[in-house]
């Protein structure tokens, strides 16, 4: 699928963000909002630039390299940009308004477009302007609230099941990152855990029901 | 009258591929009429290998697709983007519903039809079964009783290689077993506590038509636990592995793929079935074939379905069908998760291999006394595993650490997945939809089903008893619902032209035969008279022997 640039002006909104953050002008949610819109794509199938930089940048840090190759690497952004334009795990449902901090969220809004205005409102308006600390710590607020009571339908949770799966089903985080056989061969019921186990990603039976 | 095949078999599933073997090892000249579209065993399994990584959609399939044109079928456990060739387009393959209903209607329109992707659990009937519709009143008594259908059980078995233990338990009869499935850790513990603490309940392997020993040509399992996508070496009883090549060793079957039966064709004069009226669905063609025998095999609904589009003047209701009751008393399972529990216990063990099948535990209600508000009973099916990385998606965390968590084996966890036993009922049941047609102008199949208050009294029962086995065997139970899921949903859709020895209270009789139309017979799922509440495909594979036998027998006799 094309993910070239169909939308317009990223460049742009992150110029005018980052000028925002340098002046120390005050940043609501409105004018965040209004700037993130400005820039987002959503008629679009394919994703600007500044949403592939962005999700680029979010897979890396939830599974970065280690000593396996981590999600950026395992090429999980193209799969996550392929999985929001065809809807899987419900990616492709709107984000209510109330989704938003700030409930200010317009009609048609879309996951990209919700990660890109609570990640820039985290990090004084430019994300991905912002320092990998300041990333990083954004990032786990996200996270931390998706997963506190009352966060079970924050958008997050779709796109971190999507980066999840992109990464546990590449080549790099299904055989390498955890283990993959595809023909067994034998059942052994009952075998030790070793200090080093890597979980077998393609446990089928757990994939569904763990 | 001299007819172009001795038999037709209309279907070439579970009990299609049956009939086939039967009637042609019996010498007769068969005509095996398949719908859908050539599958050829090994090479036909065209996703059997791969990977994830080397799938369009990773395995998980495309969601605007589905929702599209598979918007049923994906609702589907073993539906993925792996398996999705072997389930028919919803799209093109359209049935309707009664108003404030639904039905899952999960089907596979290709040679082997859902042999290919069934679950492959494989259970006797017991004289509680045979039994039940007598006892209590509801639907027709089953004109046979388990002795009548043991020995054809031992057949079946013998032939499709089923893997399992011994149990002795009443409501579960034992058969011929290969060794079976060892159980794993934890669930060899719950077994232990479960056993001791309630002694007429059992906790056991799941009997499953997987070989454990090489069998005729065909391979041992080899833990993939990736049957549905096919099985190239045939470790997994379908039609393509086991029946077919029987068959077609006789040197007496022909088979027709790509063309869907349109009507049993019936001589009014001879009261008898003259053969079948075809469509040819990729040419359009149509034409009839003529025989002395039809075995209808298409599938419970579709059976029910085509009885129904062959009315005449002598049947105007559909044929076989002077009783009124064909379509009626249809029935699924109610099924529902019981119970999910995790378990601190065990944690520097885990399994290797992927086992295909888990466990299961009898039914041990309402059997020799009356227990609770309900009648009749359910079962469990389900297992322990370790959890792997779907569970990243529900946890908190980003990051190194995180990536690092998720490495190894998550927690034990064990499921019991409820089955409780269908009432037959004559409002459940299928009409032709007086207003909606496909797309060759046949009238729809119009599916009127709902759970009862008895099968959902059953399933309260069966979530506090799961939970109390769970909760027993050191587990904190984190799930447990009760509401049965839609009609539909256990894939075992059933009856429609119930056996009986009445033919003013049924459809078919003890051999399986129309009682209006002696030389049609219904050996699949159709003629279920009760449910039970084990998986049924054995029944139907063990019915469908039986009636080639006696179909034979009474062939040679000149009775039909």
């Amino acid at each position: 699928m094309d993910h070239g640039n169909r939308g317009g002006s990223g460049a742009g909104r992150r110029q005018f963000l980052m000028g925002l953050a340098a002046a120390g002008a005050a940043l609501t949610p409105a004018t965040l909002w209004a700037q993130a819109r400005s820039g987002a794509g959503a008629a679009s199938p394919g994703l600007m630039p500044s949403q592939r930089a962005l999700l680029d940048r979010v897979c890396d840090l939830t599974i970065p390299d280690s000593d396996t190759p981590g999600a950026l690497a395992a090429g999980v952004p193209a799969f996550v940009a392929l999985a929001l334009a065809h809807g899987l795990e419900g990616a492709g449902a709107p984000v209510p308004a109330a989704r938003f901090t700030g409930g200010a969220g317009p009609d048609g809004a879309t996951v990209l477009d919700w990660l890109t205005f609570e990640l820039d409102l985290k990090t004084g308006g430019a994300f991905l302007a912002a320092a990998p600390t300041s990333q990083v710590q954004a990032l786990a607020a996200l996270d931390g609230a998706a997963y506190v009571p009352g966060g079970e339908r924050s958008p997050w949770r779709v796109l971190k099941g999507l980066i999840v799966t992109g990464y546990y089903t590449s080549e790099a985080g299904a055989s390498r990152e955890l283990q993959y056989e595809l023909v067994p061969g034998h059942w052994d019921p009952d075998v030790p855990v070793g200090p080093h186990a890597r979980a077998w990603s393609n446990d089928w039976t757990a994939v569904d029901f763990g | 009258m001299s007819t172009e095949f001795d038999a037709i078999v209309v279907g070439s599933g579970i009990t299609g591929g049956w009939a086939a073997k039967e009637l042609t090892e019996k010498g007769l000249k068969v005509l095996m009429v398949e719908r859908g579209r050539m599958i050829e065993h090994g090479s036909g399994y065209v996703t059997e290998t791969l990977a994830p990584w080397e799938m369009p959609f990773r395995g998980e399939g495309d969601a605007a697709l589905y929702t599209r044109d598979f918007a049923v079928q994906s609702k589907n456990r073993h539906f993925t983007e792996f398996t999705q060739n072997h389930f028919v387009n919803d799209r093109d393959n359209p049935y309707s519903v009664a108003e404030g209903t639904e039905f899952n209607w999960w089907r596979g329109y290709q040679l082997g039809g859902r042999s290919l992707t069934w679950g492959r659990q494989s259970y006797r009937m017991s004289d509680y079964d045979f039994g039940a519709n007598k006892k209590d009143g509801h639907g027709s008594d089953w004109p046979i009783r388990y002795a009548d259908l043991a020995p054809w059980y031992d057949h079946v078995e013998r032939f499709i290689g089923v893997s399992g233990q011994a149990e002795g338990v009443a409501s579960l009869p034992d058969g011929i077993y290969q060794p079976p499935m060892a159980l794993n850790v934890l669930e060899r513990h719950a077994k232990g506590i479960i056993e001791q603490r309630w002694p007429d309940r059992r906790l056991t392997i799941g009997r499953t038509a997987n070989l454990t020993q090489e069998k005729e040509g065909r391979s041992a399992c080899q833990y993939r636990s990736i049957c549905a996508r096919g099985c190239s070496y045939g470790a997994y009883f379908s039609t393509q592995s086991s029946t077919l090549p029987a068959a077609q060793k006789t040197g007496n079957l022909t088979l027709i793929t790509d063309t869907v039966v349109e009507r049993v064709d019936y001589d009014a004069r001879t009261r008898r079935a003259t053969g079948v009226s075809v469509l040819n669905v990729k040419t359009g063609e149509r034409r009839r074939h003529t025989a002395r025998i039809v075995f209808l095999n298409a599938g419970a609904f579709n059976t029910n379905h085509l009885l129904l589009r062959s009315g005449s003047d002598a049947f105007p209701g559909g044929l076989g069908n002077s009783s009124g009751l064909l379509g009626t008393h249809i029935m699924d399972h109610a099924t529902t998760v019981g119970a999910v529990a995790l378990f601190d216990r065990f944690q520097d063990r885990t399994t290797f291999g992927n086992r295909p099948t888990g466990i299961v535990i009898p039914r041990f209600r309402n059997l020799d006394r009356q227990e609770g508000d309900f009648l009749r009973g359910y079962s469990f099916q389900g297992g322990a595993l370790r959890s792997t990385w779907t569970r990243a998606k529900r946890e908190a965390g980003v990051g190194a650490d995180f990536k690092a968590a998720m490495r190894g084996p998550g927690g034990w966890r064990m499921v019991l997945v409820s089955f409780a036993e269908s009432l037959p009922r004559p409002t459940n049941r299928l009409t032709l939809d007086p207003n909606k047609t496909d797309a060759a102008g046949a009238p729809l199949l119009k599916i009127d089903f709902s759970h009862g208050e008895n099968e959902r009294k059953a399933l309260a029962d069966a979530g506090r008893e799961a939970s109390a086995m769970l909760t027993a065997a050191g587990g904190k139970v984190v799930l447990s619902l009760d509401r049965p899921g839609a009609g539909g949903s256990a894939i075992h859709e059933m009856g429609g032209a119930m056996m009986g020895d009445n033919p003013r209270t049924s459809v078919t009789n003890r051999w399986n035969q129309l009682h209006d139309v002696a030389n049609v017979f219904v050996s699949d799922g159709a003629a279920m008279a009760s449910s039970a509440c084990q998986n049924p495909s054995l029944t139907y594979m063990a019915l469908t022997a039986r009636a080639c036998d006696a179909a034979v027998r009474l062939l040679r006799e000149a009775k039909i």
